[in-house]
């Protein structure tokens, strides 16, 4: 099963689409998820999951604006994709008798 | 400190190097921001080639290869200057030069294809005894570079090993039971320690075979 960041990084890329490459993963992991995302821990994980057969990255176009340096495309592969949708399921299915994920009131310890 | 960052980065792979300046460009991070992100991921991806199992196989052999191999050459030079003054056969010494000559290769080569990016602490193994070794010789007739005479067939074994990753298995049985022979005809060196230079030559027959049934 993936790790949590494993998820969060596959998650956020496959929801980049096209567009998906370090820094902008980057940042949006930052954004929705709300947790800092340092260089090493994504590329180390970008490393590891595409030798998992999940990620497929590619090097990119440069741009002016990265000092002409290129971009490193990420693209979630259908391995990847069935790797996260079982974690999700997996979470949601631990999760339904928590009272954060229903309406009940949470029980006093 | 932007080039304090660039010298970092060498470090890296090409295109991690190319990716992760550009991010960082793009980004705007710069001075001790951008050091400490580039340095991270250096660490990071050096801790990471450690959960796999072969840094740690590659680093032992070396670092208990060369603690044997230095007896081993030592024994060599000390029985190469019995022979030339008549004290020894000929058939014993070459016996002896060619399994410490097979023995570092053969570790050498194990060393080189489990390493991969992780051989400059194998080296620092390797080195480590050895400068002990120099450093600590006390035989005023012998040149103390003399223990030192598995080297150059045991790089040689890594440059090997970092290039062909494995070998047949016809080649790895040939070289394990001539080893093997040798060890028998020579007869002067039945010490248990030298038995465990024989591994990495073992080793290598048991990768060839499930390799080769794998394929």
């Amino acid at each position: 099963m993936l790790g949590e960041f494993e998820y969060v990084l596959i998650t956020a890329a496959a929801g980049l689409g096209e567009s998906a490459y370090g820094a902008a993963i980057r940042e949006e992991i930052e954004k929705v998820a709300g947790r800092r995302c340092s260089i090493g821990g994504l590329y180390t994980t970008i490393e590891r999951l595409e030798k998992k057969g999940m990620l497929k990255t590619w090097m990119g176009e440069a741009t002016a604006q990265r000092g002409g340096r290129a971009k490193r495309m990420v693209r979630v592969t259908p391995k990847g994709m069935h790797a996260a949708k079982e974690f999700y399921e997996a979470m949601m299915r631990v999760s339904r008798n928590a009272s954060w994920a229903t309406s009940k009131p949470e029980r006093a310890s | 400190m932007s080039s304090l960052v660039e010298m970092a980065t060498i470090f890296l792979a090409p295109t991690d190097r190319e990716a992760v300046l550009g991010d960082l460009a793009e980004t705007g991070a710069s001075g001790w921001n951008a050091l400490g992100s580039v340095l991270g991921l250096v660490v990071r991806q050096q801790m990471e080639l450690w959960r796999a199992w072969q840094p740690w196989v590659a680093s032992s052999v070396a670092f208990a290869g060369s603690l044997l191999l230095l007896g081993v050459s030592f024994g060599l030079s000390v029985d190469s200057r019995h022979l030339l003054r008549g004290e020894r056969g000929y058939g014993s010494v070459l016996c002896e030069a060619l399994l410490m000559l097979l023995w570092a290769w053969t570790s050498g080569f194990v060393v080189g294809s489990l390493s991969g990016k992780t051989r400059w602490v194998s080296g620092i193994l390797c080195a480590i005894p050895c400068l002990f070794c120099v450093l600590r010789f006390q035989d005023t007739s012998l040149s103390r570079l003399c223990v030192l005479l598995f080297l150059l067939p045991g790089v040689g074994g890594v440059v090997q090993g970092v290039r062909r990753a494995r070998l047949s298995h016809r080649t790895a049985l040939t070289l394990a039971t001539a080893m093997t022979a040798l060890m028998l005809v020579w007869g002067g060196g039945m010490y248990i320690r030298n038995w465990f230079l024989f591994l990495p030559a073992w080793w290598l027959v048991a990768h060839a075979e499930r390799s080769e049934l794998s394929n």
